[in-house]
């Protein structure tokens, strides 16, 4: 039986420690859709697709980190949706790809880094990501059943 | 290059820990029915916002130094519209949907590979967007310096704010019972 | 231990109300700043970048109105010393510090850095330089528009 998730405050707080970390350690702080962009930058050459080595690496070490916390657990479980929420897993992804670009960062370089050095466009991102979502929820409930 | 990888097992380990990268779970904030993203990410923000003040204050990080995500009004007030409308679709952001495909879930391989799709065309088709995409830029811009107050100011308001919606996330998830 | 981080995330926020700026005054870093020439711009130097347009540069004029008004650089602000440390300018700008002698302004460039503003540079020799430069070097004088400018050009 896997064990129950921690408390949200609590992993909250490890995470912005975490954040915290970046700041000193590296001078920036978390990024995720980055990431996608440098790997798209080797395959097109565009303005708002930039390479980071540093991302890549980070993104890297997520993958490992949720692997390795899952596995402690007892949660790490092989999963496959019905093809609709595939379809719409893959819809939303494509979306959130052109929305992080035009941000220029995601939750996590915006909302999460940029919330916390006060930059006025990342909680601007951040207060317009949390308005789209819930202005567009009660149009897709039903695939959330 | 090993800072990086560090910093992300820890980035990964929190995010699985909370129960984010179970899209599920994610899309409960936006039917008010689970508020695990809400708390996660506003803890997070509250503890390194107050980290990086007061460690800057005493003299033990230089928070000048950090790179502070720049300003760009337009795009991305429209960037964030879209990506919460995307977010909400999927269930998962670009770095749960790794966390929830390290975990084995299969639509967070399929967010992965939406989002990478999503961010190759948008380059491609680039040309239309890079007179939107360069507008309203401010440049590093901080609460601090848009409204003119001491940055002490802004930290202890985002706090107090931050502990009010705690509370009020508390009773209201109380109330659903 | 909720009440616990809620405790110390209050007690934090709250001394930061009184905690003045989180920006550290890193007094070595200054003075190798200094050493390597970093804080100062030359009267040409700066002569280009006006002409070049150079993106987001704020000309800050610290002297006094009267003597702003007698002739100031062109597009210059003028802001008196005590106040331009509650003048706002943002990270993408290069701020220039211009005083008489380049007394004042580089008194100016301590204080900036000291709130953590990096693009930061003073006129070496202040009004006096740009006038000699303007003088030695007519290619400069004759752009600038003589030697002479009144206020509200």
């Amino acid at each position: 039986m896997s064990k129950p998730y921690s408390d949200p405050y609590l992993a909250g707080t490890g995470l912005g420690l975490t954040l915290l970390a970046a700041f000193a350690l590296a001078g920036r702080g978390l990024g995720a859709s980055g990431a996608f962009t440098s790997v798209a930058a080797r395959f097109v050459d565009a303005p708002p697709l930039h390479r980071s080595d540093w991302l890549l690496f980070e993104i890297g070490g997520v993958f490992v980190g949720g692997f390795l916390s899952a596995l402690a657990a007892g949660r790490f479980r092989l999963v496959l949706e019905r093809a609709p929420r595939m379809a719409l897993a893959f819809l939303g992804g494509a979306v959130m790809g052109l929305g992080a670009v035009l941000a220029r960062g995601c939750t996590s370089g915006l909302a999460l880094t940029g919330g916390a050095l006060l930059s006025v466009g990342s909680w601007l991102f951040m207060i317009a990501a949390f308005a789209g979502a819930y202005l567009l929820a009660p149009l897709v409930k039903r695939a959330w059943r | 290059m090993i800072t990086a990888i560090a910093i992300g097992i820890a980035f990964g380990w929190f995010l699985e820990r909370a129960g984010l990268g179970n899209a599920r779970k994610l899309a409960g904030q936006f039917y008010l029915t689970d508020l695990t993203v809400f708390k996660v990410m506003f803890s997070a923000i509250v503890t390194a916002m107050l980290g990086a003040f007061w460690l800057s204050r005493l003299g033990v990080l230089d928070l000048a130094a950090v790179y502070v995500p720049e300003t760009y009004l337009l795009p991305q007030l429209a960037g964030g519209l879209l990506f919460g409308a995307g977010f909400v679709v999927a269930g998962l952001c670009p770095g749960t949907s790794c966390v929830a495909a390290a975990t084995g879930r299969g639509d967070g391989a399929l967010v992965m590979l939406g989002m990478f799709a999503g961010v190759l065309v948008t380059g491609l088709a680039f040309a239309p967007l890079a007179a939107f995409y360069e507008s309203s830029a401010q440049g590093s811009l901080t609460f601090p310096q848009l409204l003119r107050v001491p940055y002490g100011v802004v930290v202890f308001g985002v706090v107090a704010i931050a502990l009010s919606m705690f509370a009020a996330a508390e009773r209201w998830e109380r109330r659903a019972q | 231990m909720r009440r616990a981080l809620a405790a110390i995330a209050a007690t934090g926020g709250v001394l930061a109300l009184l905690a003045g700026s989180p920006y550290p005054l890193d007094v070595q870093r200054l003075a190798k700043a200094v050493a390597r020439e970093d804080d100062h711009v030359t009267a040409v130097e700066l002569a280009a970048w006006i002409r070049g347009r150079k993106p987001g540069l704020r000309i800050i004029d610290l002297r006094t109105p009267a003597e702003f008004k007698d002739y100031h650089l062109p597009r210059a602000e003028n802001v008196a010393i005590d106040a331009l440390t509650s003048t706002p300018f943002r990270s993408d700008e290069t701020i220039v510090l211009v005083s008489g002698a380049g007394g004042h302004a580089a008194q100016g460039w301590v204080f900036l850095q000291a709130l953590g503003h990096r693009n930061v540079f003073f006129l070496r020799g202040g009004q006096d330089e740009w006038l000699e430069a303007m003088k030695q070097q007519p290619e400069i004088g004759r752009y600038f528009g003589g030697v002479r400018r009144r206020d509200g050009c």
